[in-house]
C-alpha cells in the first residue's frame, strides 16, 4: 500500500510467508519423510532408504488399488468430458430456456457436501443394481467430474468466435465436421486442462468411492482406511508419490497452455 | 474452484470488446445449429439451439442424481411401522447427539472459517505487491495444494503435529512449551487441517479481486493527503469486501461438508456432520434419521450458495 509504513510492510511480509508455509511445508515434509529408514515418523529421517516404495511397489493389495484407480480415472474422466463438453457446447447460448437450470443441475455436486452426493448416488446406483460394480464407480465418478469439465470448457467455448463455425457450415460442412475440424482444434488446450483436472477428481476421490465401491478398492479408499486405523508409513511413499504425480500434471497444463498462448498471439501479430 | 476464479478473470478481460458476445446479439435464431425444436406461427421464430447436446448428461443426473435425492428426502417423512412421521426430524434436534454435533460442526466451521480469513486476505495482499515473478511463484505455491488430495494433505498434518513431529520439537526447541503440545485427535487437529484445506480457496478469488483495484484509486487518495490507514479503510478494503464475502460464504459451505479431516485428525473424537451421516447409513442403517439430517444440511448450503451467488453477481457485473 502506498506509503504504509515499514512496520506495517513487515507485518503484511512475516504473514505472506507464514500463510504460504502453512499451506507448502506439509506438502515439502512428506517427501524426505518418505525416504527414511525408520518405522517412526521421526524427522530428520535417521537414515535413507527405499523400503516404503518397496513395501508400496510389492503389497498386491496397493497395486491393484491403483490399477483400479488408473483404470477408472482414465474411463471417468474421458465420459466426463464428452458429456460435460457436449453440454458446455450446447449451453454455450444462454437464451435456451431452462439452461441456467440445466447448468446449475449439472454443477451441484461441486458444492453439495460430498457426504450427499455420496447417499443420492448410493440410493440411485443401488436401485440399478449398479451397486459395488465397476460401471457404478464409473457413472459416480463421472458425475461428480462434470462440473470441472462444464466450467472449464464452457469459459473456453464461449471465448470461441462463433463465425468460424458459421464460416464452416456456410461452406457446407455437417455440424459433426465442424466440430471435429473447427471447434475442436481450437479448443484443444481447454480440453486438455479439462481432462487433466477431471482426472485427477477422480483419482484422489475417496466419499464416494468408499460408499459404492463394494469390494472395489482404490489407492484413496486403501489410504484411507488404513490412516483411520494406523499410522503406516508405506502411506508416506504413496503420499510422496501423488504429490509428484499433481505437480507433473499441472506443469503439464501451465506448458500446454502458455504453448497455445503464444501461438494465438502471434496468429494476431502476423 | 480455480477454474471459477480463472473463468471470473477470463469473463472480465473479455467484456469489452468480447466478438462472441457482439455476434450473440446479431445473429438471426434461424440459423439453428443442432436445433431440435423449430416452429414457426405467425414469423416468430422458436428455436431451441444445441439443447440436443445437453440430453445425454441431463438424462444421466436425473437417474441416478436427481431422482434419488428427492427420493432421499421423502424417506425422512416414512416409517415401516406408522408411515408419515415428522419424528425423524424431531430427533434432530432433540437426541443429545445430534445436537452435539450440529454444535460442533458449527463452531469448528466458523472457527477454521475465520482464521482463514486473518491469514487469507493479508496473503492475497501480500502477493498483489509482490514483482512479477515472485508473484508467479507465491501463485503457484498457493494453486498447487488446492490440488493435491486432501487425504495428502491431511496425512502430511498427522507427521507435522504429532507428538515427535516437526511442530512441537521446534516448539520445544524454542522454549515457547516444556512438555508436547496434543494437536492431533481433537479439534485444534481438525481446526488446522481444515483450514488448510479452506486457505486457497479463499485467496485465489480474493487475488482476482485485489488485482482488478486500479492503483490510480489508490494514488488518488494519497494525493489528497489520506494516511495510508485511510486509504487501506476507506477505498482498498471496501472495493475487496464483496469479494472477501463471498469468499467467506463458500469456505463456510464446504466446512459444513467435511468429512475426511475431522476422520483421521479427530480420530473419531471430533465427529462432524459427515461423519454421523456415514454412520447413520454403514452401520446403523437408520435411512430415516440420515435422510432428516441429510435434509437439513442440503437446505442449509443451498441456502448460503444462493447468498453466496447473489454477492458472486454483483461483484463479477462490475
Amino acid at each position: 500500500m502506498i506509503g504504509s509504513s515499514i512496520w506495517a510492510r513487515n507485518i503484511l511480509a512475516a504473514v505472506g510467508i507464514f500463510g504460504l508455509g502453512f499451506l507448502t511445508i506439509p506438502l515439502v515434509i512428506i517427501v524426505p519423510m518418505s525416504f527414511s529408514s525408520a518405522t517412526a515418523l521421526t524427522f530428520p529421517p535417521p537414515g535413507l532408504s527405499l523400503r516404503w516404495y518397496d513395501a508400496f511397489f510389492g503389497d498386491g493389495r496397493w497395486m491393484d488399488a491403483m490399477r483400479t484407480s488408473i483404470v477408472l480415472a482414465l474411463i471417468s474422466s474421458i465420459a466426463a468430458l464428452t458429456l460435460g463438453g457436449l453440454a458446455a457446447y450446447g449451453l454455450r447460448r444462454r437464451a435456451v430456456a431452462g439452461a441456467s437450470l440445466a447448468e446449475g443441475n449439472f454443477m451441484v455436486p461441486l458444492f453439495v457436501p460430498t457426504i450427499i452426493t455420496a447417499v443420492a448416488l448410493y440410493l440411485g446406483l443401488a436401485k440399478m443394481g449398479l451397486l459395488g460394480s465397476f460401471l457404478g464407480l464409473v457413472v459416480a465418478h463421472t458425475i461428480l467430474n462434470v462440473p470441472i469439465c462444464v466450467m472449464v470448457l464452457g469459459v473456453a467455448i464461449r471465448e470461441f468466435d462463433p463465425r468460424l463455425e458459421q464460416v464452416a457450415w456456410s461452406l457446407g460442412a455437417s455440424w459433426l465436421l465442424t466440430i471435429r475440424r473447427v471447434v475442436l482444434p481450437s479448443l484443444a488446450p481447454s480440453v486438455f486442462a479439462a481432462w487433466i483436472f477431471a482426472f485427477i477428481g477422480s483419482f484422489d476421490e475417496v466419499i464416494v468411492t468408499s460408499f459404492i465401491a463394494g469390494a472395489y478398492e482404490t489407492v484413496p479408499k486403501v489410504m484411507f482406511n488404513k490412516l483411520i486405523l494406523e499410522v503406516d508409513p508405506t502411506i508416506t511413499a504413496v503420499a510422496t508419490l501423488l504429490i509428484a504425480f499433481t505437480v507433473l500434471a499441472l506443469a503439464i497444463v501451465a506448458v500446454v497452455r502458455a504453448q497455445s498462448d503464444k501461438l494465438k498471439s502471434s496468429v494476431i501479430m502476423q | 474452484m480455480l477454474a471459477g476464479s480463472r473463468s471470473d478473470s477470463l469473463k472480465d478481460s473479455s467484456l469489452g470488446v468480447s466478438p462472441s458476445t457482439v455476434h450473440q446479439a446479431v445473429a438471426s435464431p434461424s440459423c439453428g445449429e443442432g436445433a431440435l425444436l423449430v416452429t414457426r406461427s405467425s414469423g416468430y421464430h422458436f428455436i431451441v439451439p444445441g439443447f440436443g447436446f445437453l440430453i445425454p448428461l441431463l438424462l444421466l443426473m436425473v437417474v441416478v442424481f436427481d431422482a434419488p435425492i428427492v427420493y432421499m428426502l421423502a424417506l425422512a417423512f416414512w416409517d415401516k411401522a406408522q408411515g408419515f412421521t415428522l419424528g425423524y426430524y424431531g430427533d434432530v434436534f432433540e437426541a443429545p447427539v445430534y445436537l452435539r454435533v450440529l454444535a460442533n460442526t458449527v463452531r469448528i466451521s466458523v472457527v477454521a472459517t475465520i482464521v482463514s480469513v486473518i491469514i487469507g486476505y493479508p496473503l492475497a495482499h501480500w502477493i498483489r505487491g509482490l514483482g512479477r515473478r515472485a508473484k508467479m511463484v507465491a501463485l503457484a505455491l498457493v494453486v498447487l495444494p488446492f490440488w493435491v488430495s486432501v487425504l495428502v494433505r491431511t496425512y502430511a498434518w498427522i507427521v507435522l503435529l504429532g507428538n515427535d513431529g516437526l511442530v512441537n520439537r521446534a516448539l520445544q526447541w524454542l522454549g515457547l512449551v516444556q512438555a508436547p503440545v496434543s494437536f492431533l485427535y481433537n479439534e485444534l487437529g481438525v481446526t488446522i487441517g481444515m483450514t488448510n484445506v479452506l486457505l486457497p480457496l479463499l485467496v485465489l478469488p480474493l487475488y482476482a479481486a485485489m488485482a482488478r483495484v486500479d492503483d490510480r484509486l489508490l494514488q488518488a487518495a494519497a494525493s489528497l493527503g489520506a494516511p495510508p490507514s485511510t486509504i487501506f479503510w476507506k477505498v482498498y478494503f471496501p472495493l475487496t469486501l464483496p469479494s472477501l464475502a463471498a469468499g467467506t460464504l463458500l469456505a463456510l459451505i464446504l466446512c459444513l461438508g467435511f468429512y475426511i479431516t475431522p476422520a483421521i485428525l479427530g480420530g473419531g473424537r471430533v465427529p462432524m456432520i459427515s461423519n454421523v451421516l456415514d454412520t447413520l447409513i454403514n452401520v446403523y442403517p437408520n435411512w430415516g434419521q440420515a435422510s432428516a439430517i441429510s435434509t437439513i444440511l442440503l437446505v442449509v448450503t443451498l441456502l448460503i450458495f444462493a447468498i453466496y451467488r447473489r454477492i458472486d453477481q454483483t461483484t463479477s457485473t462490475k
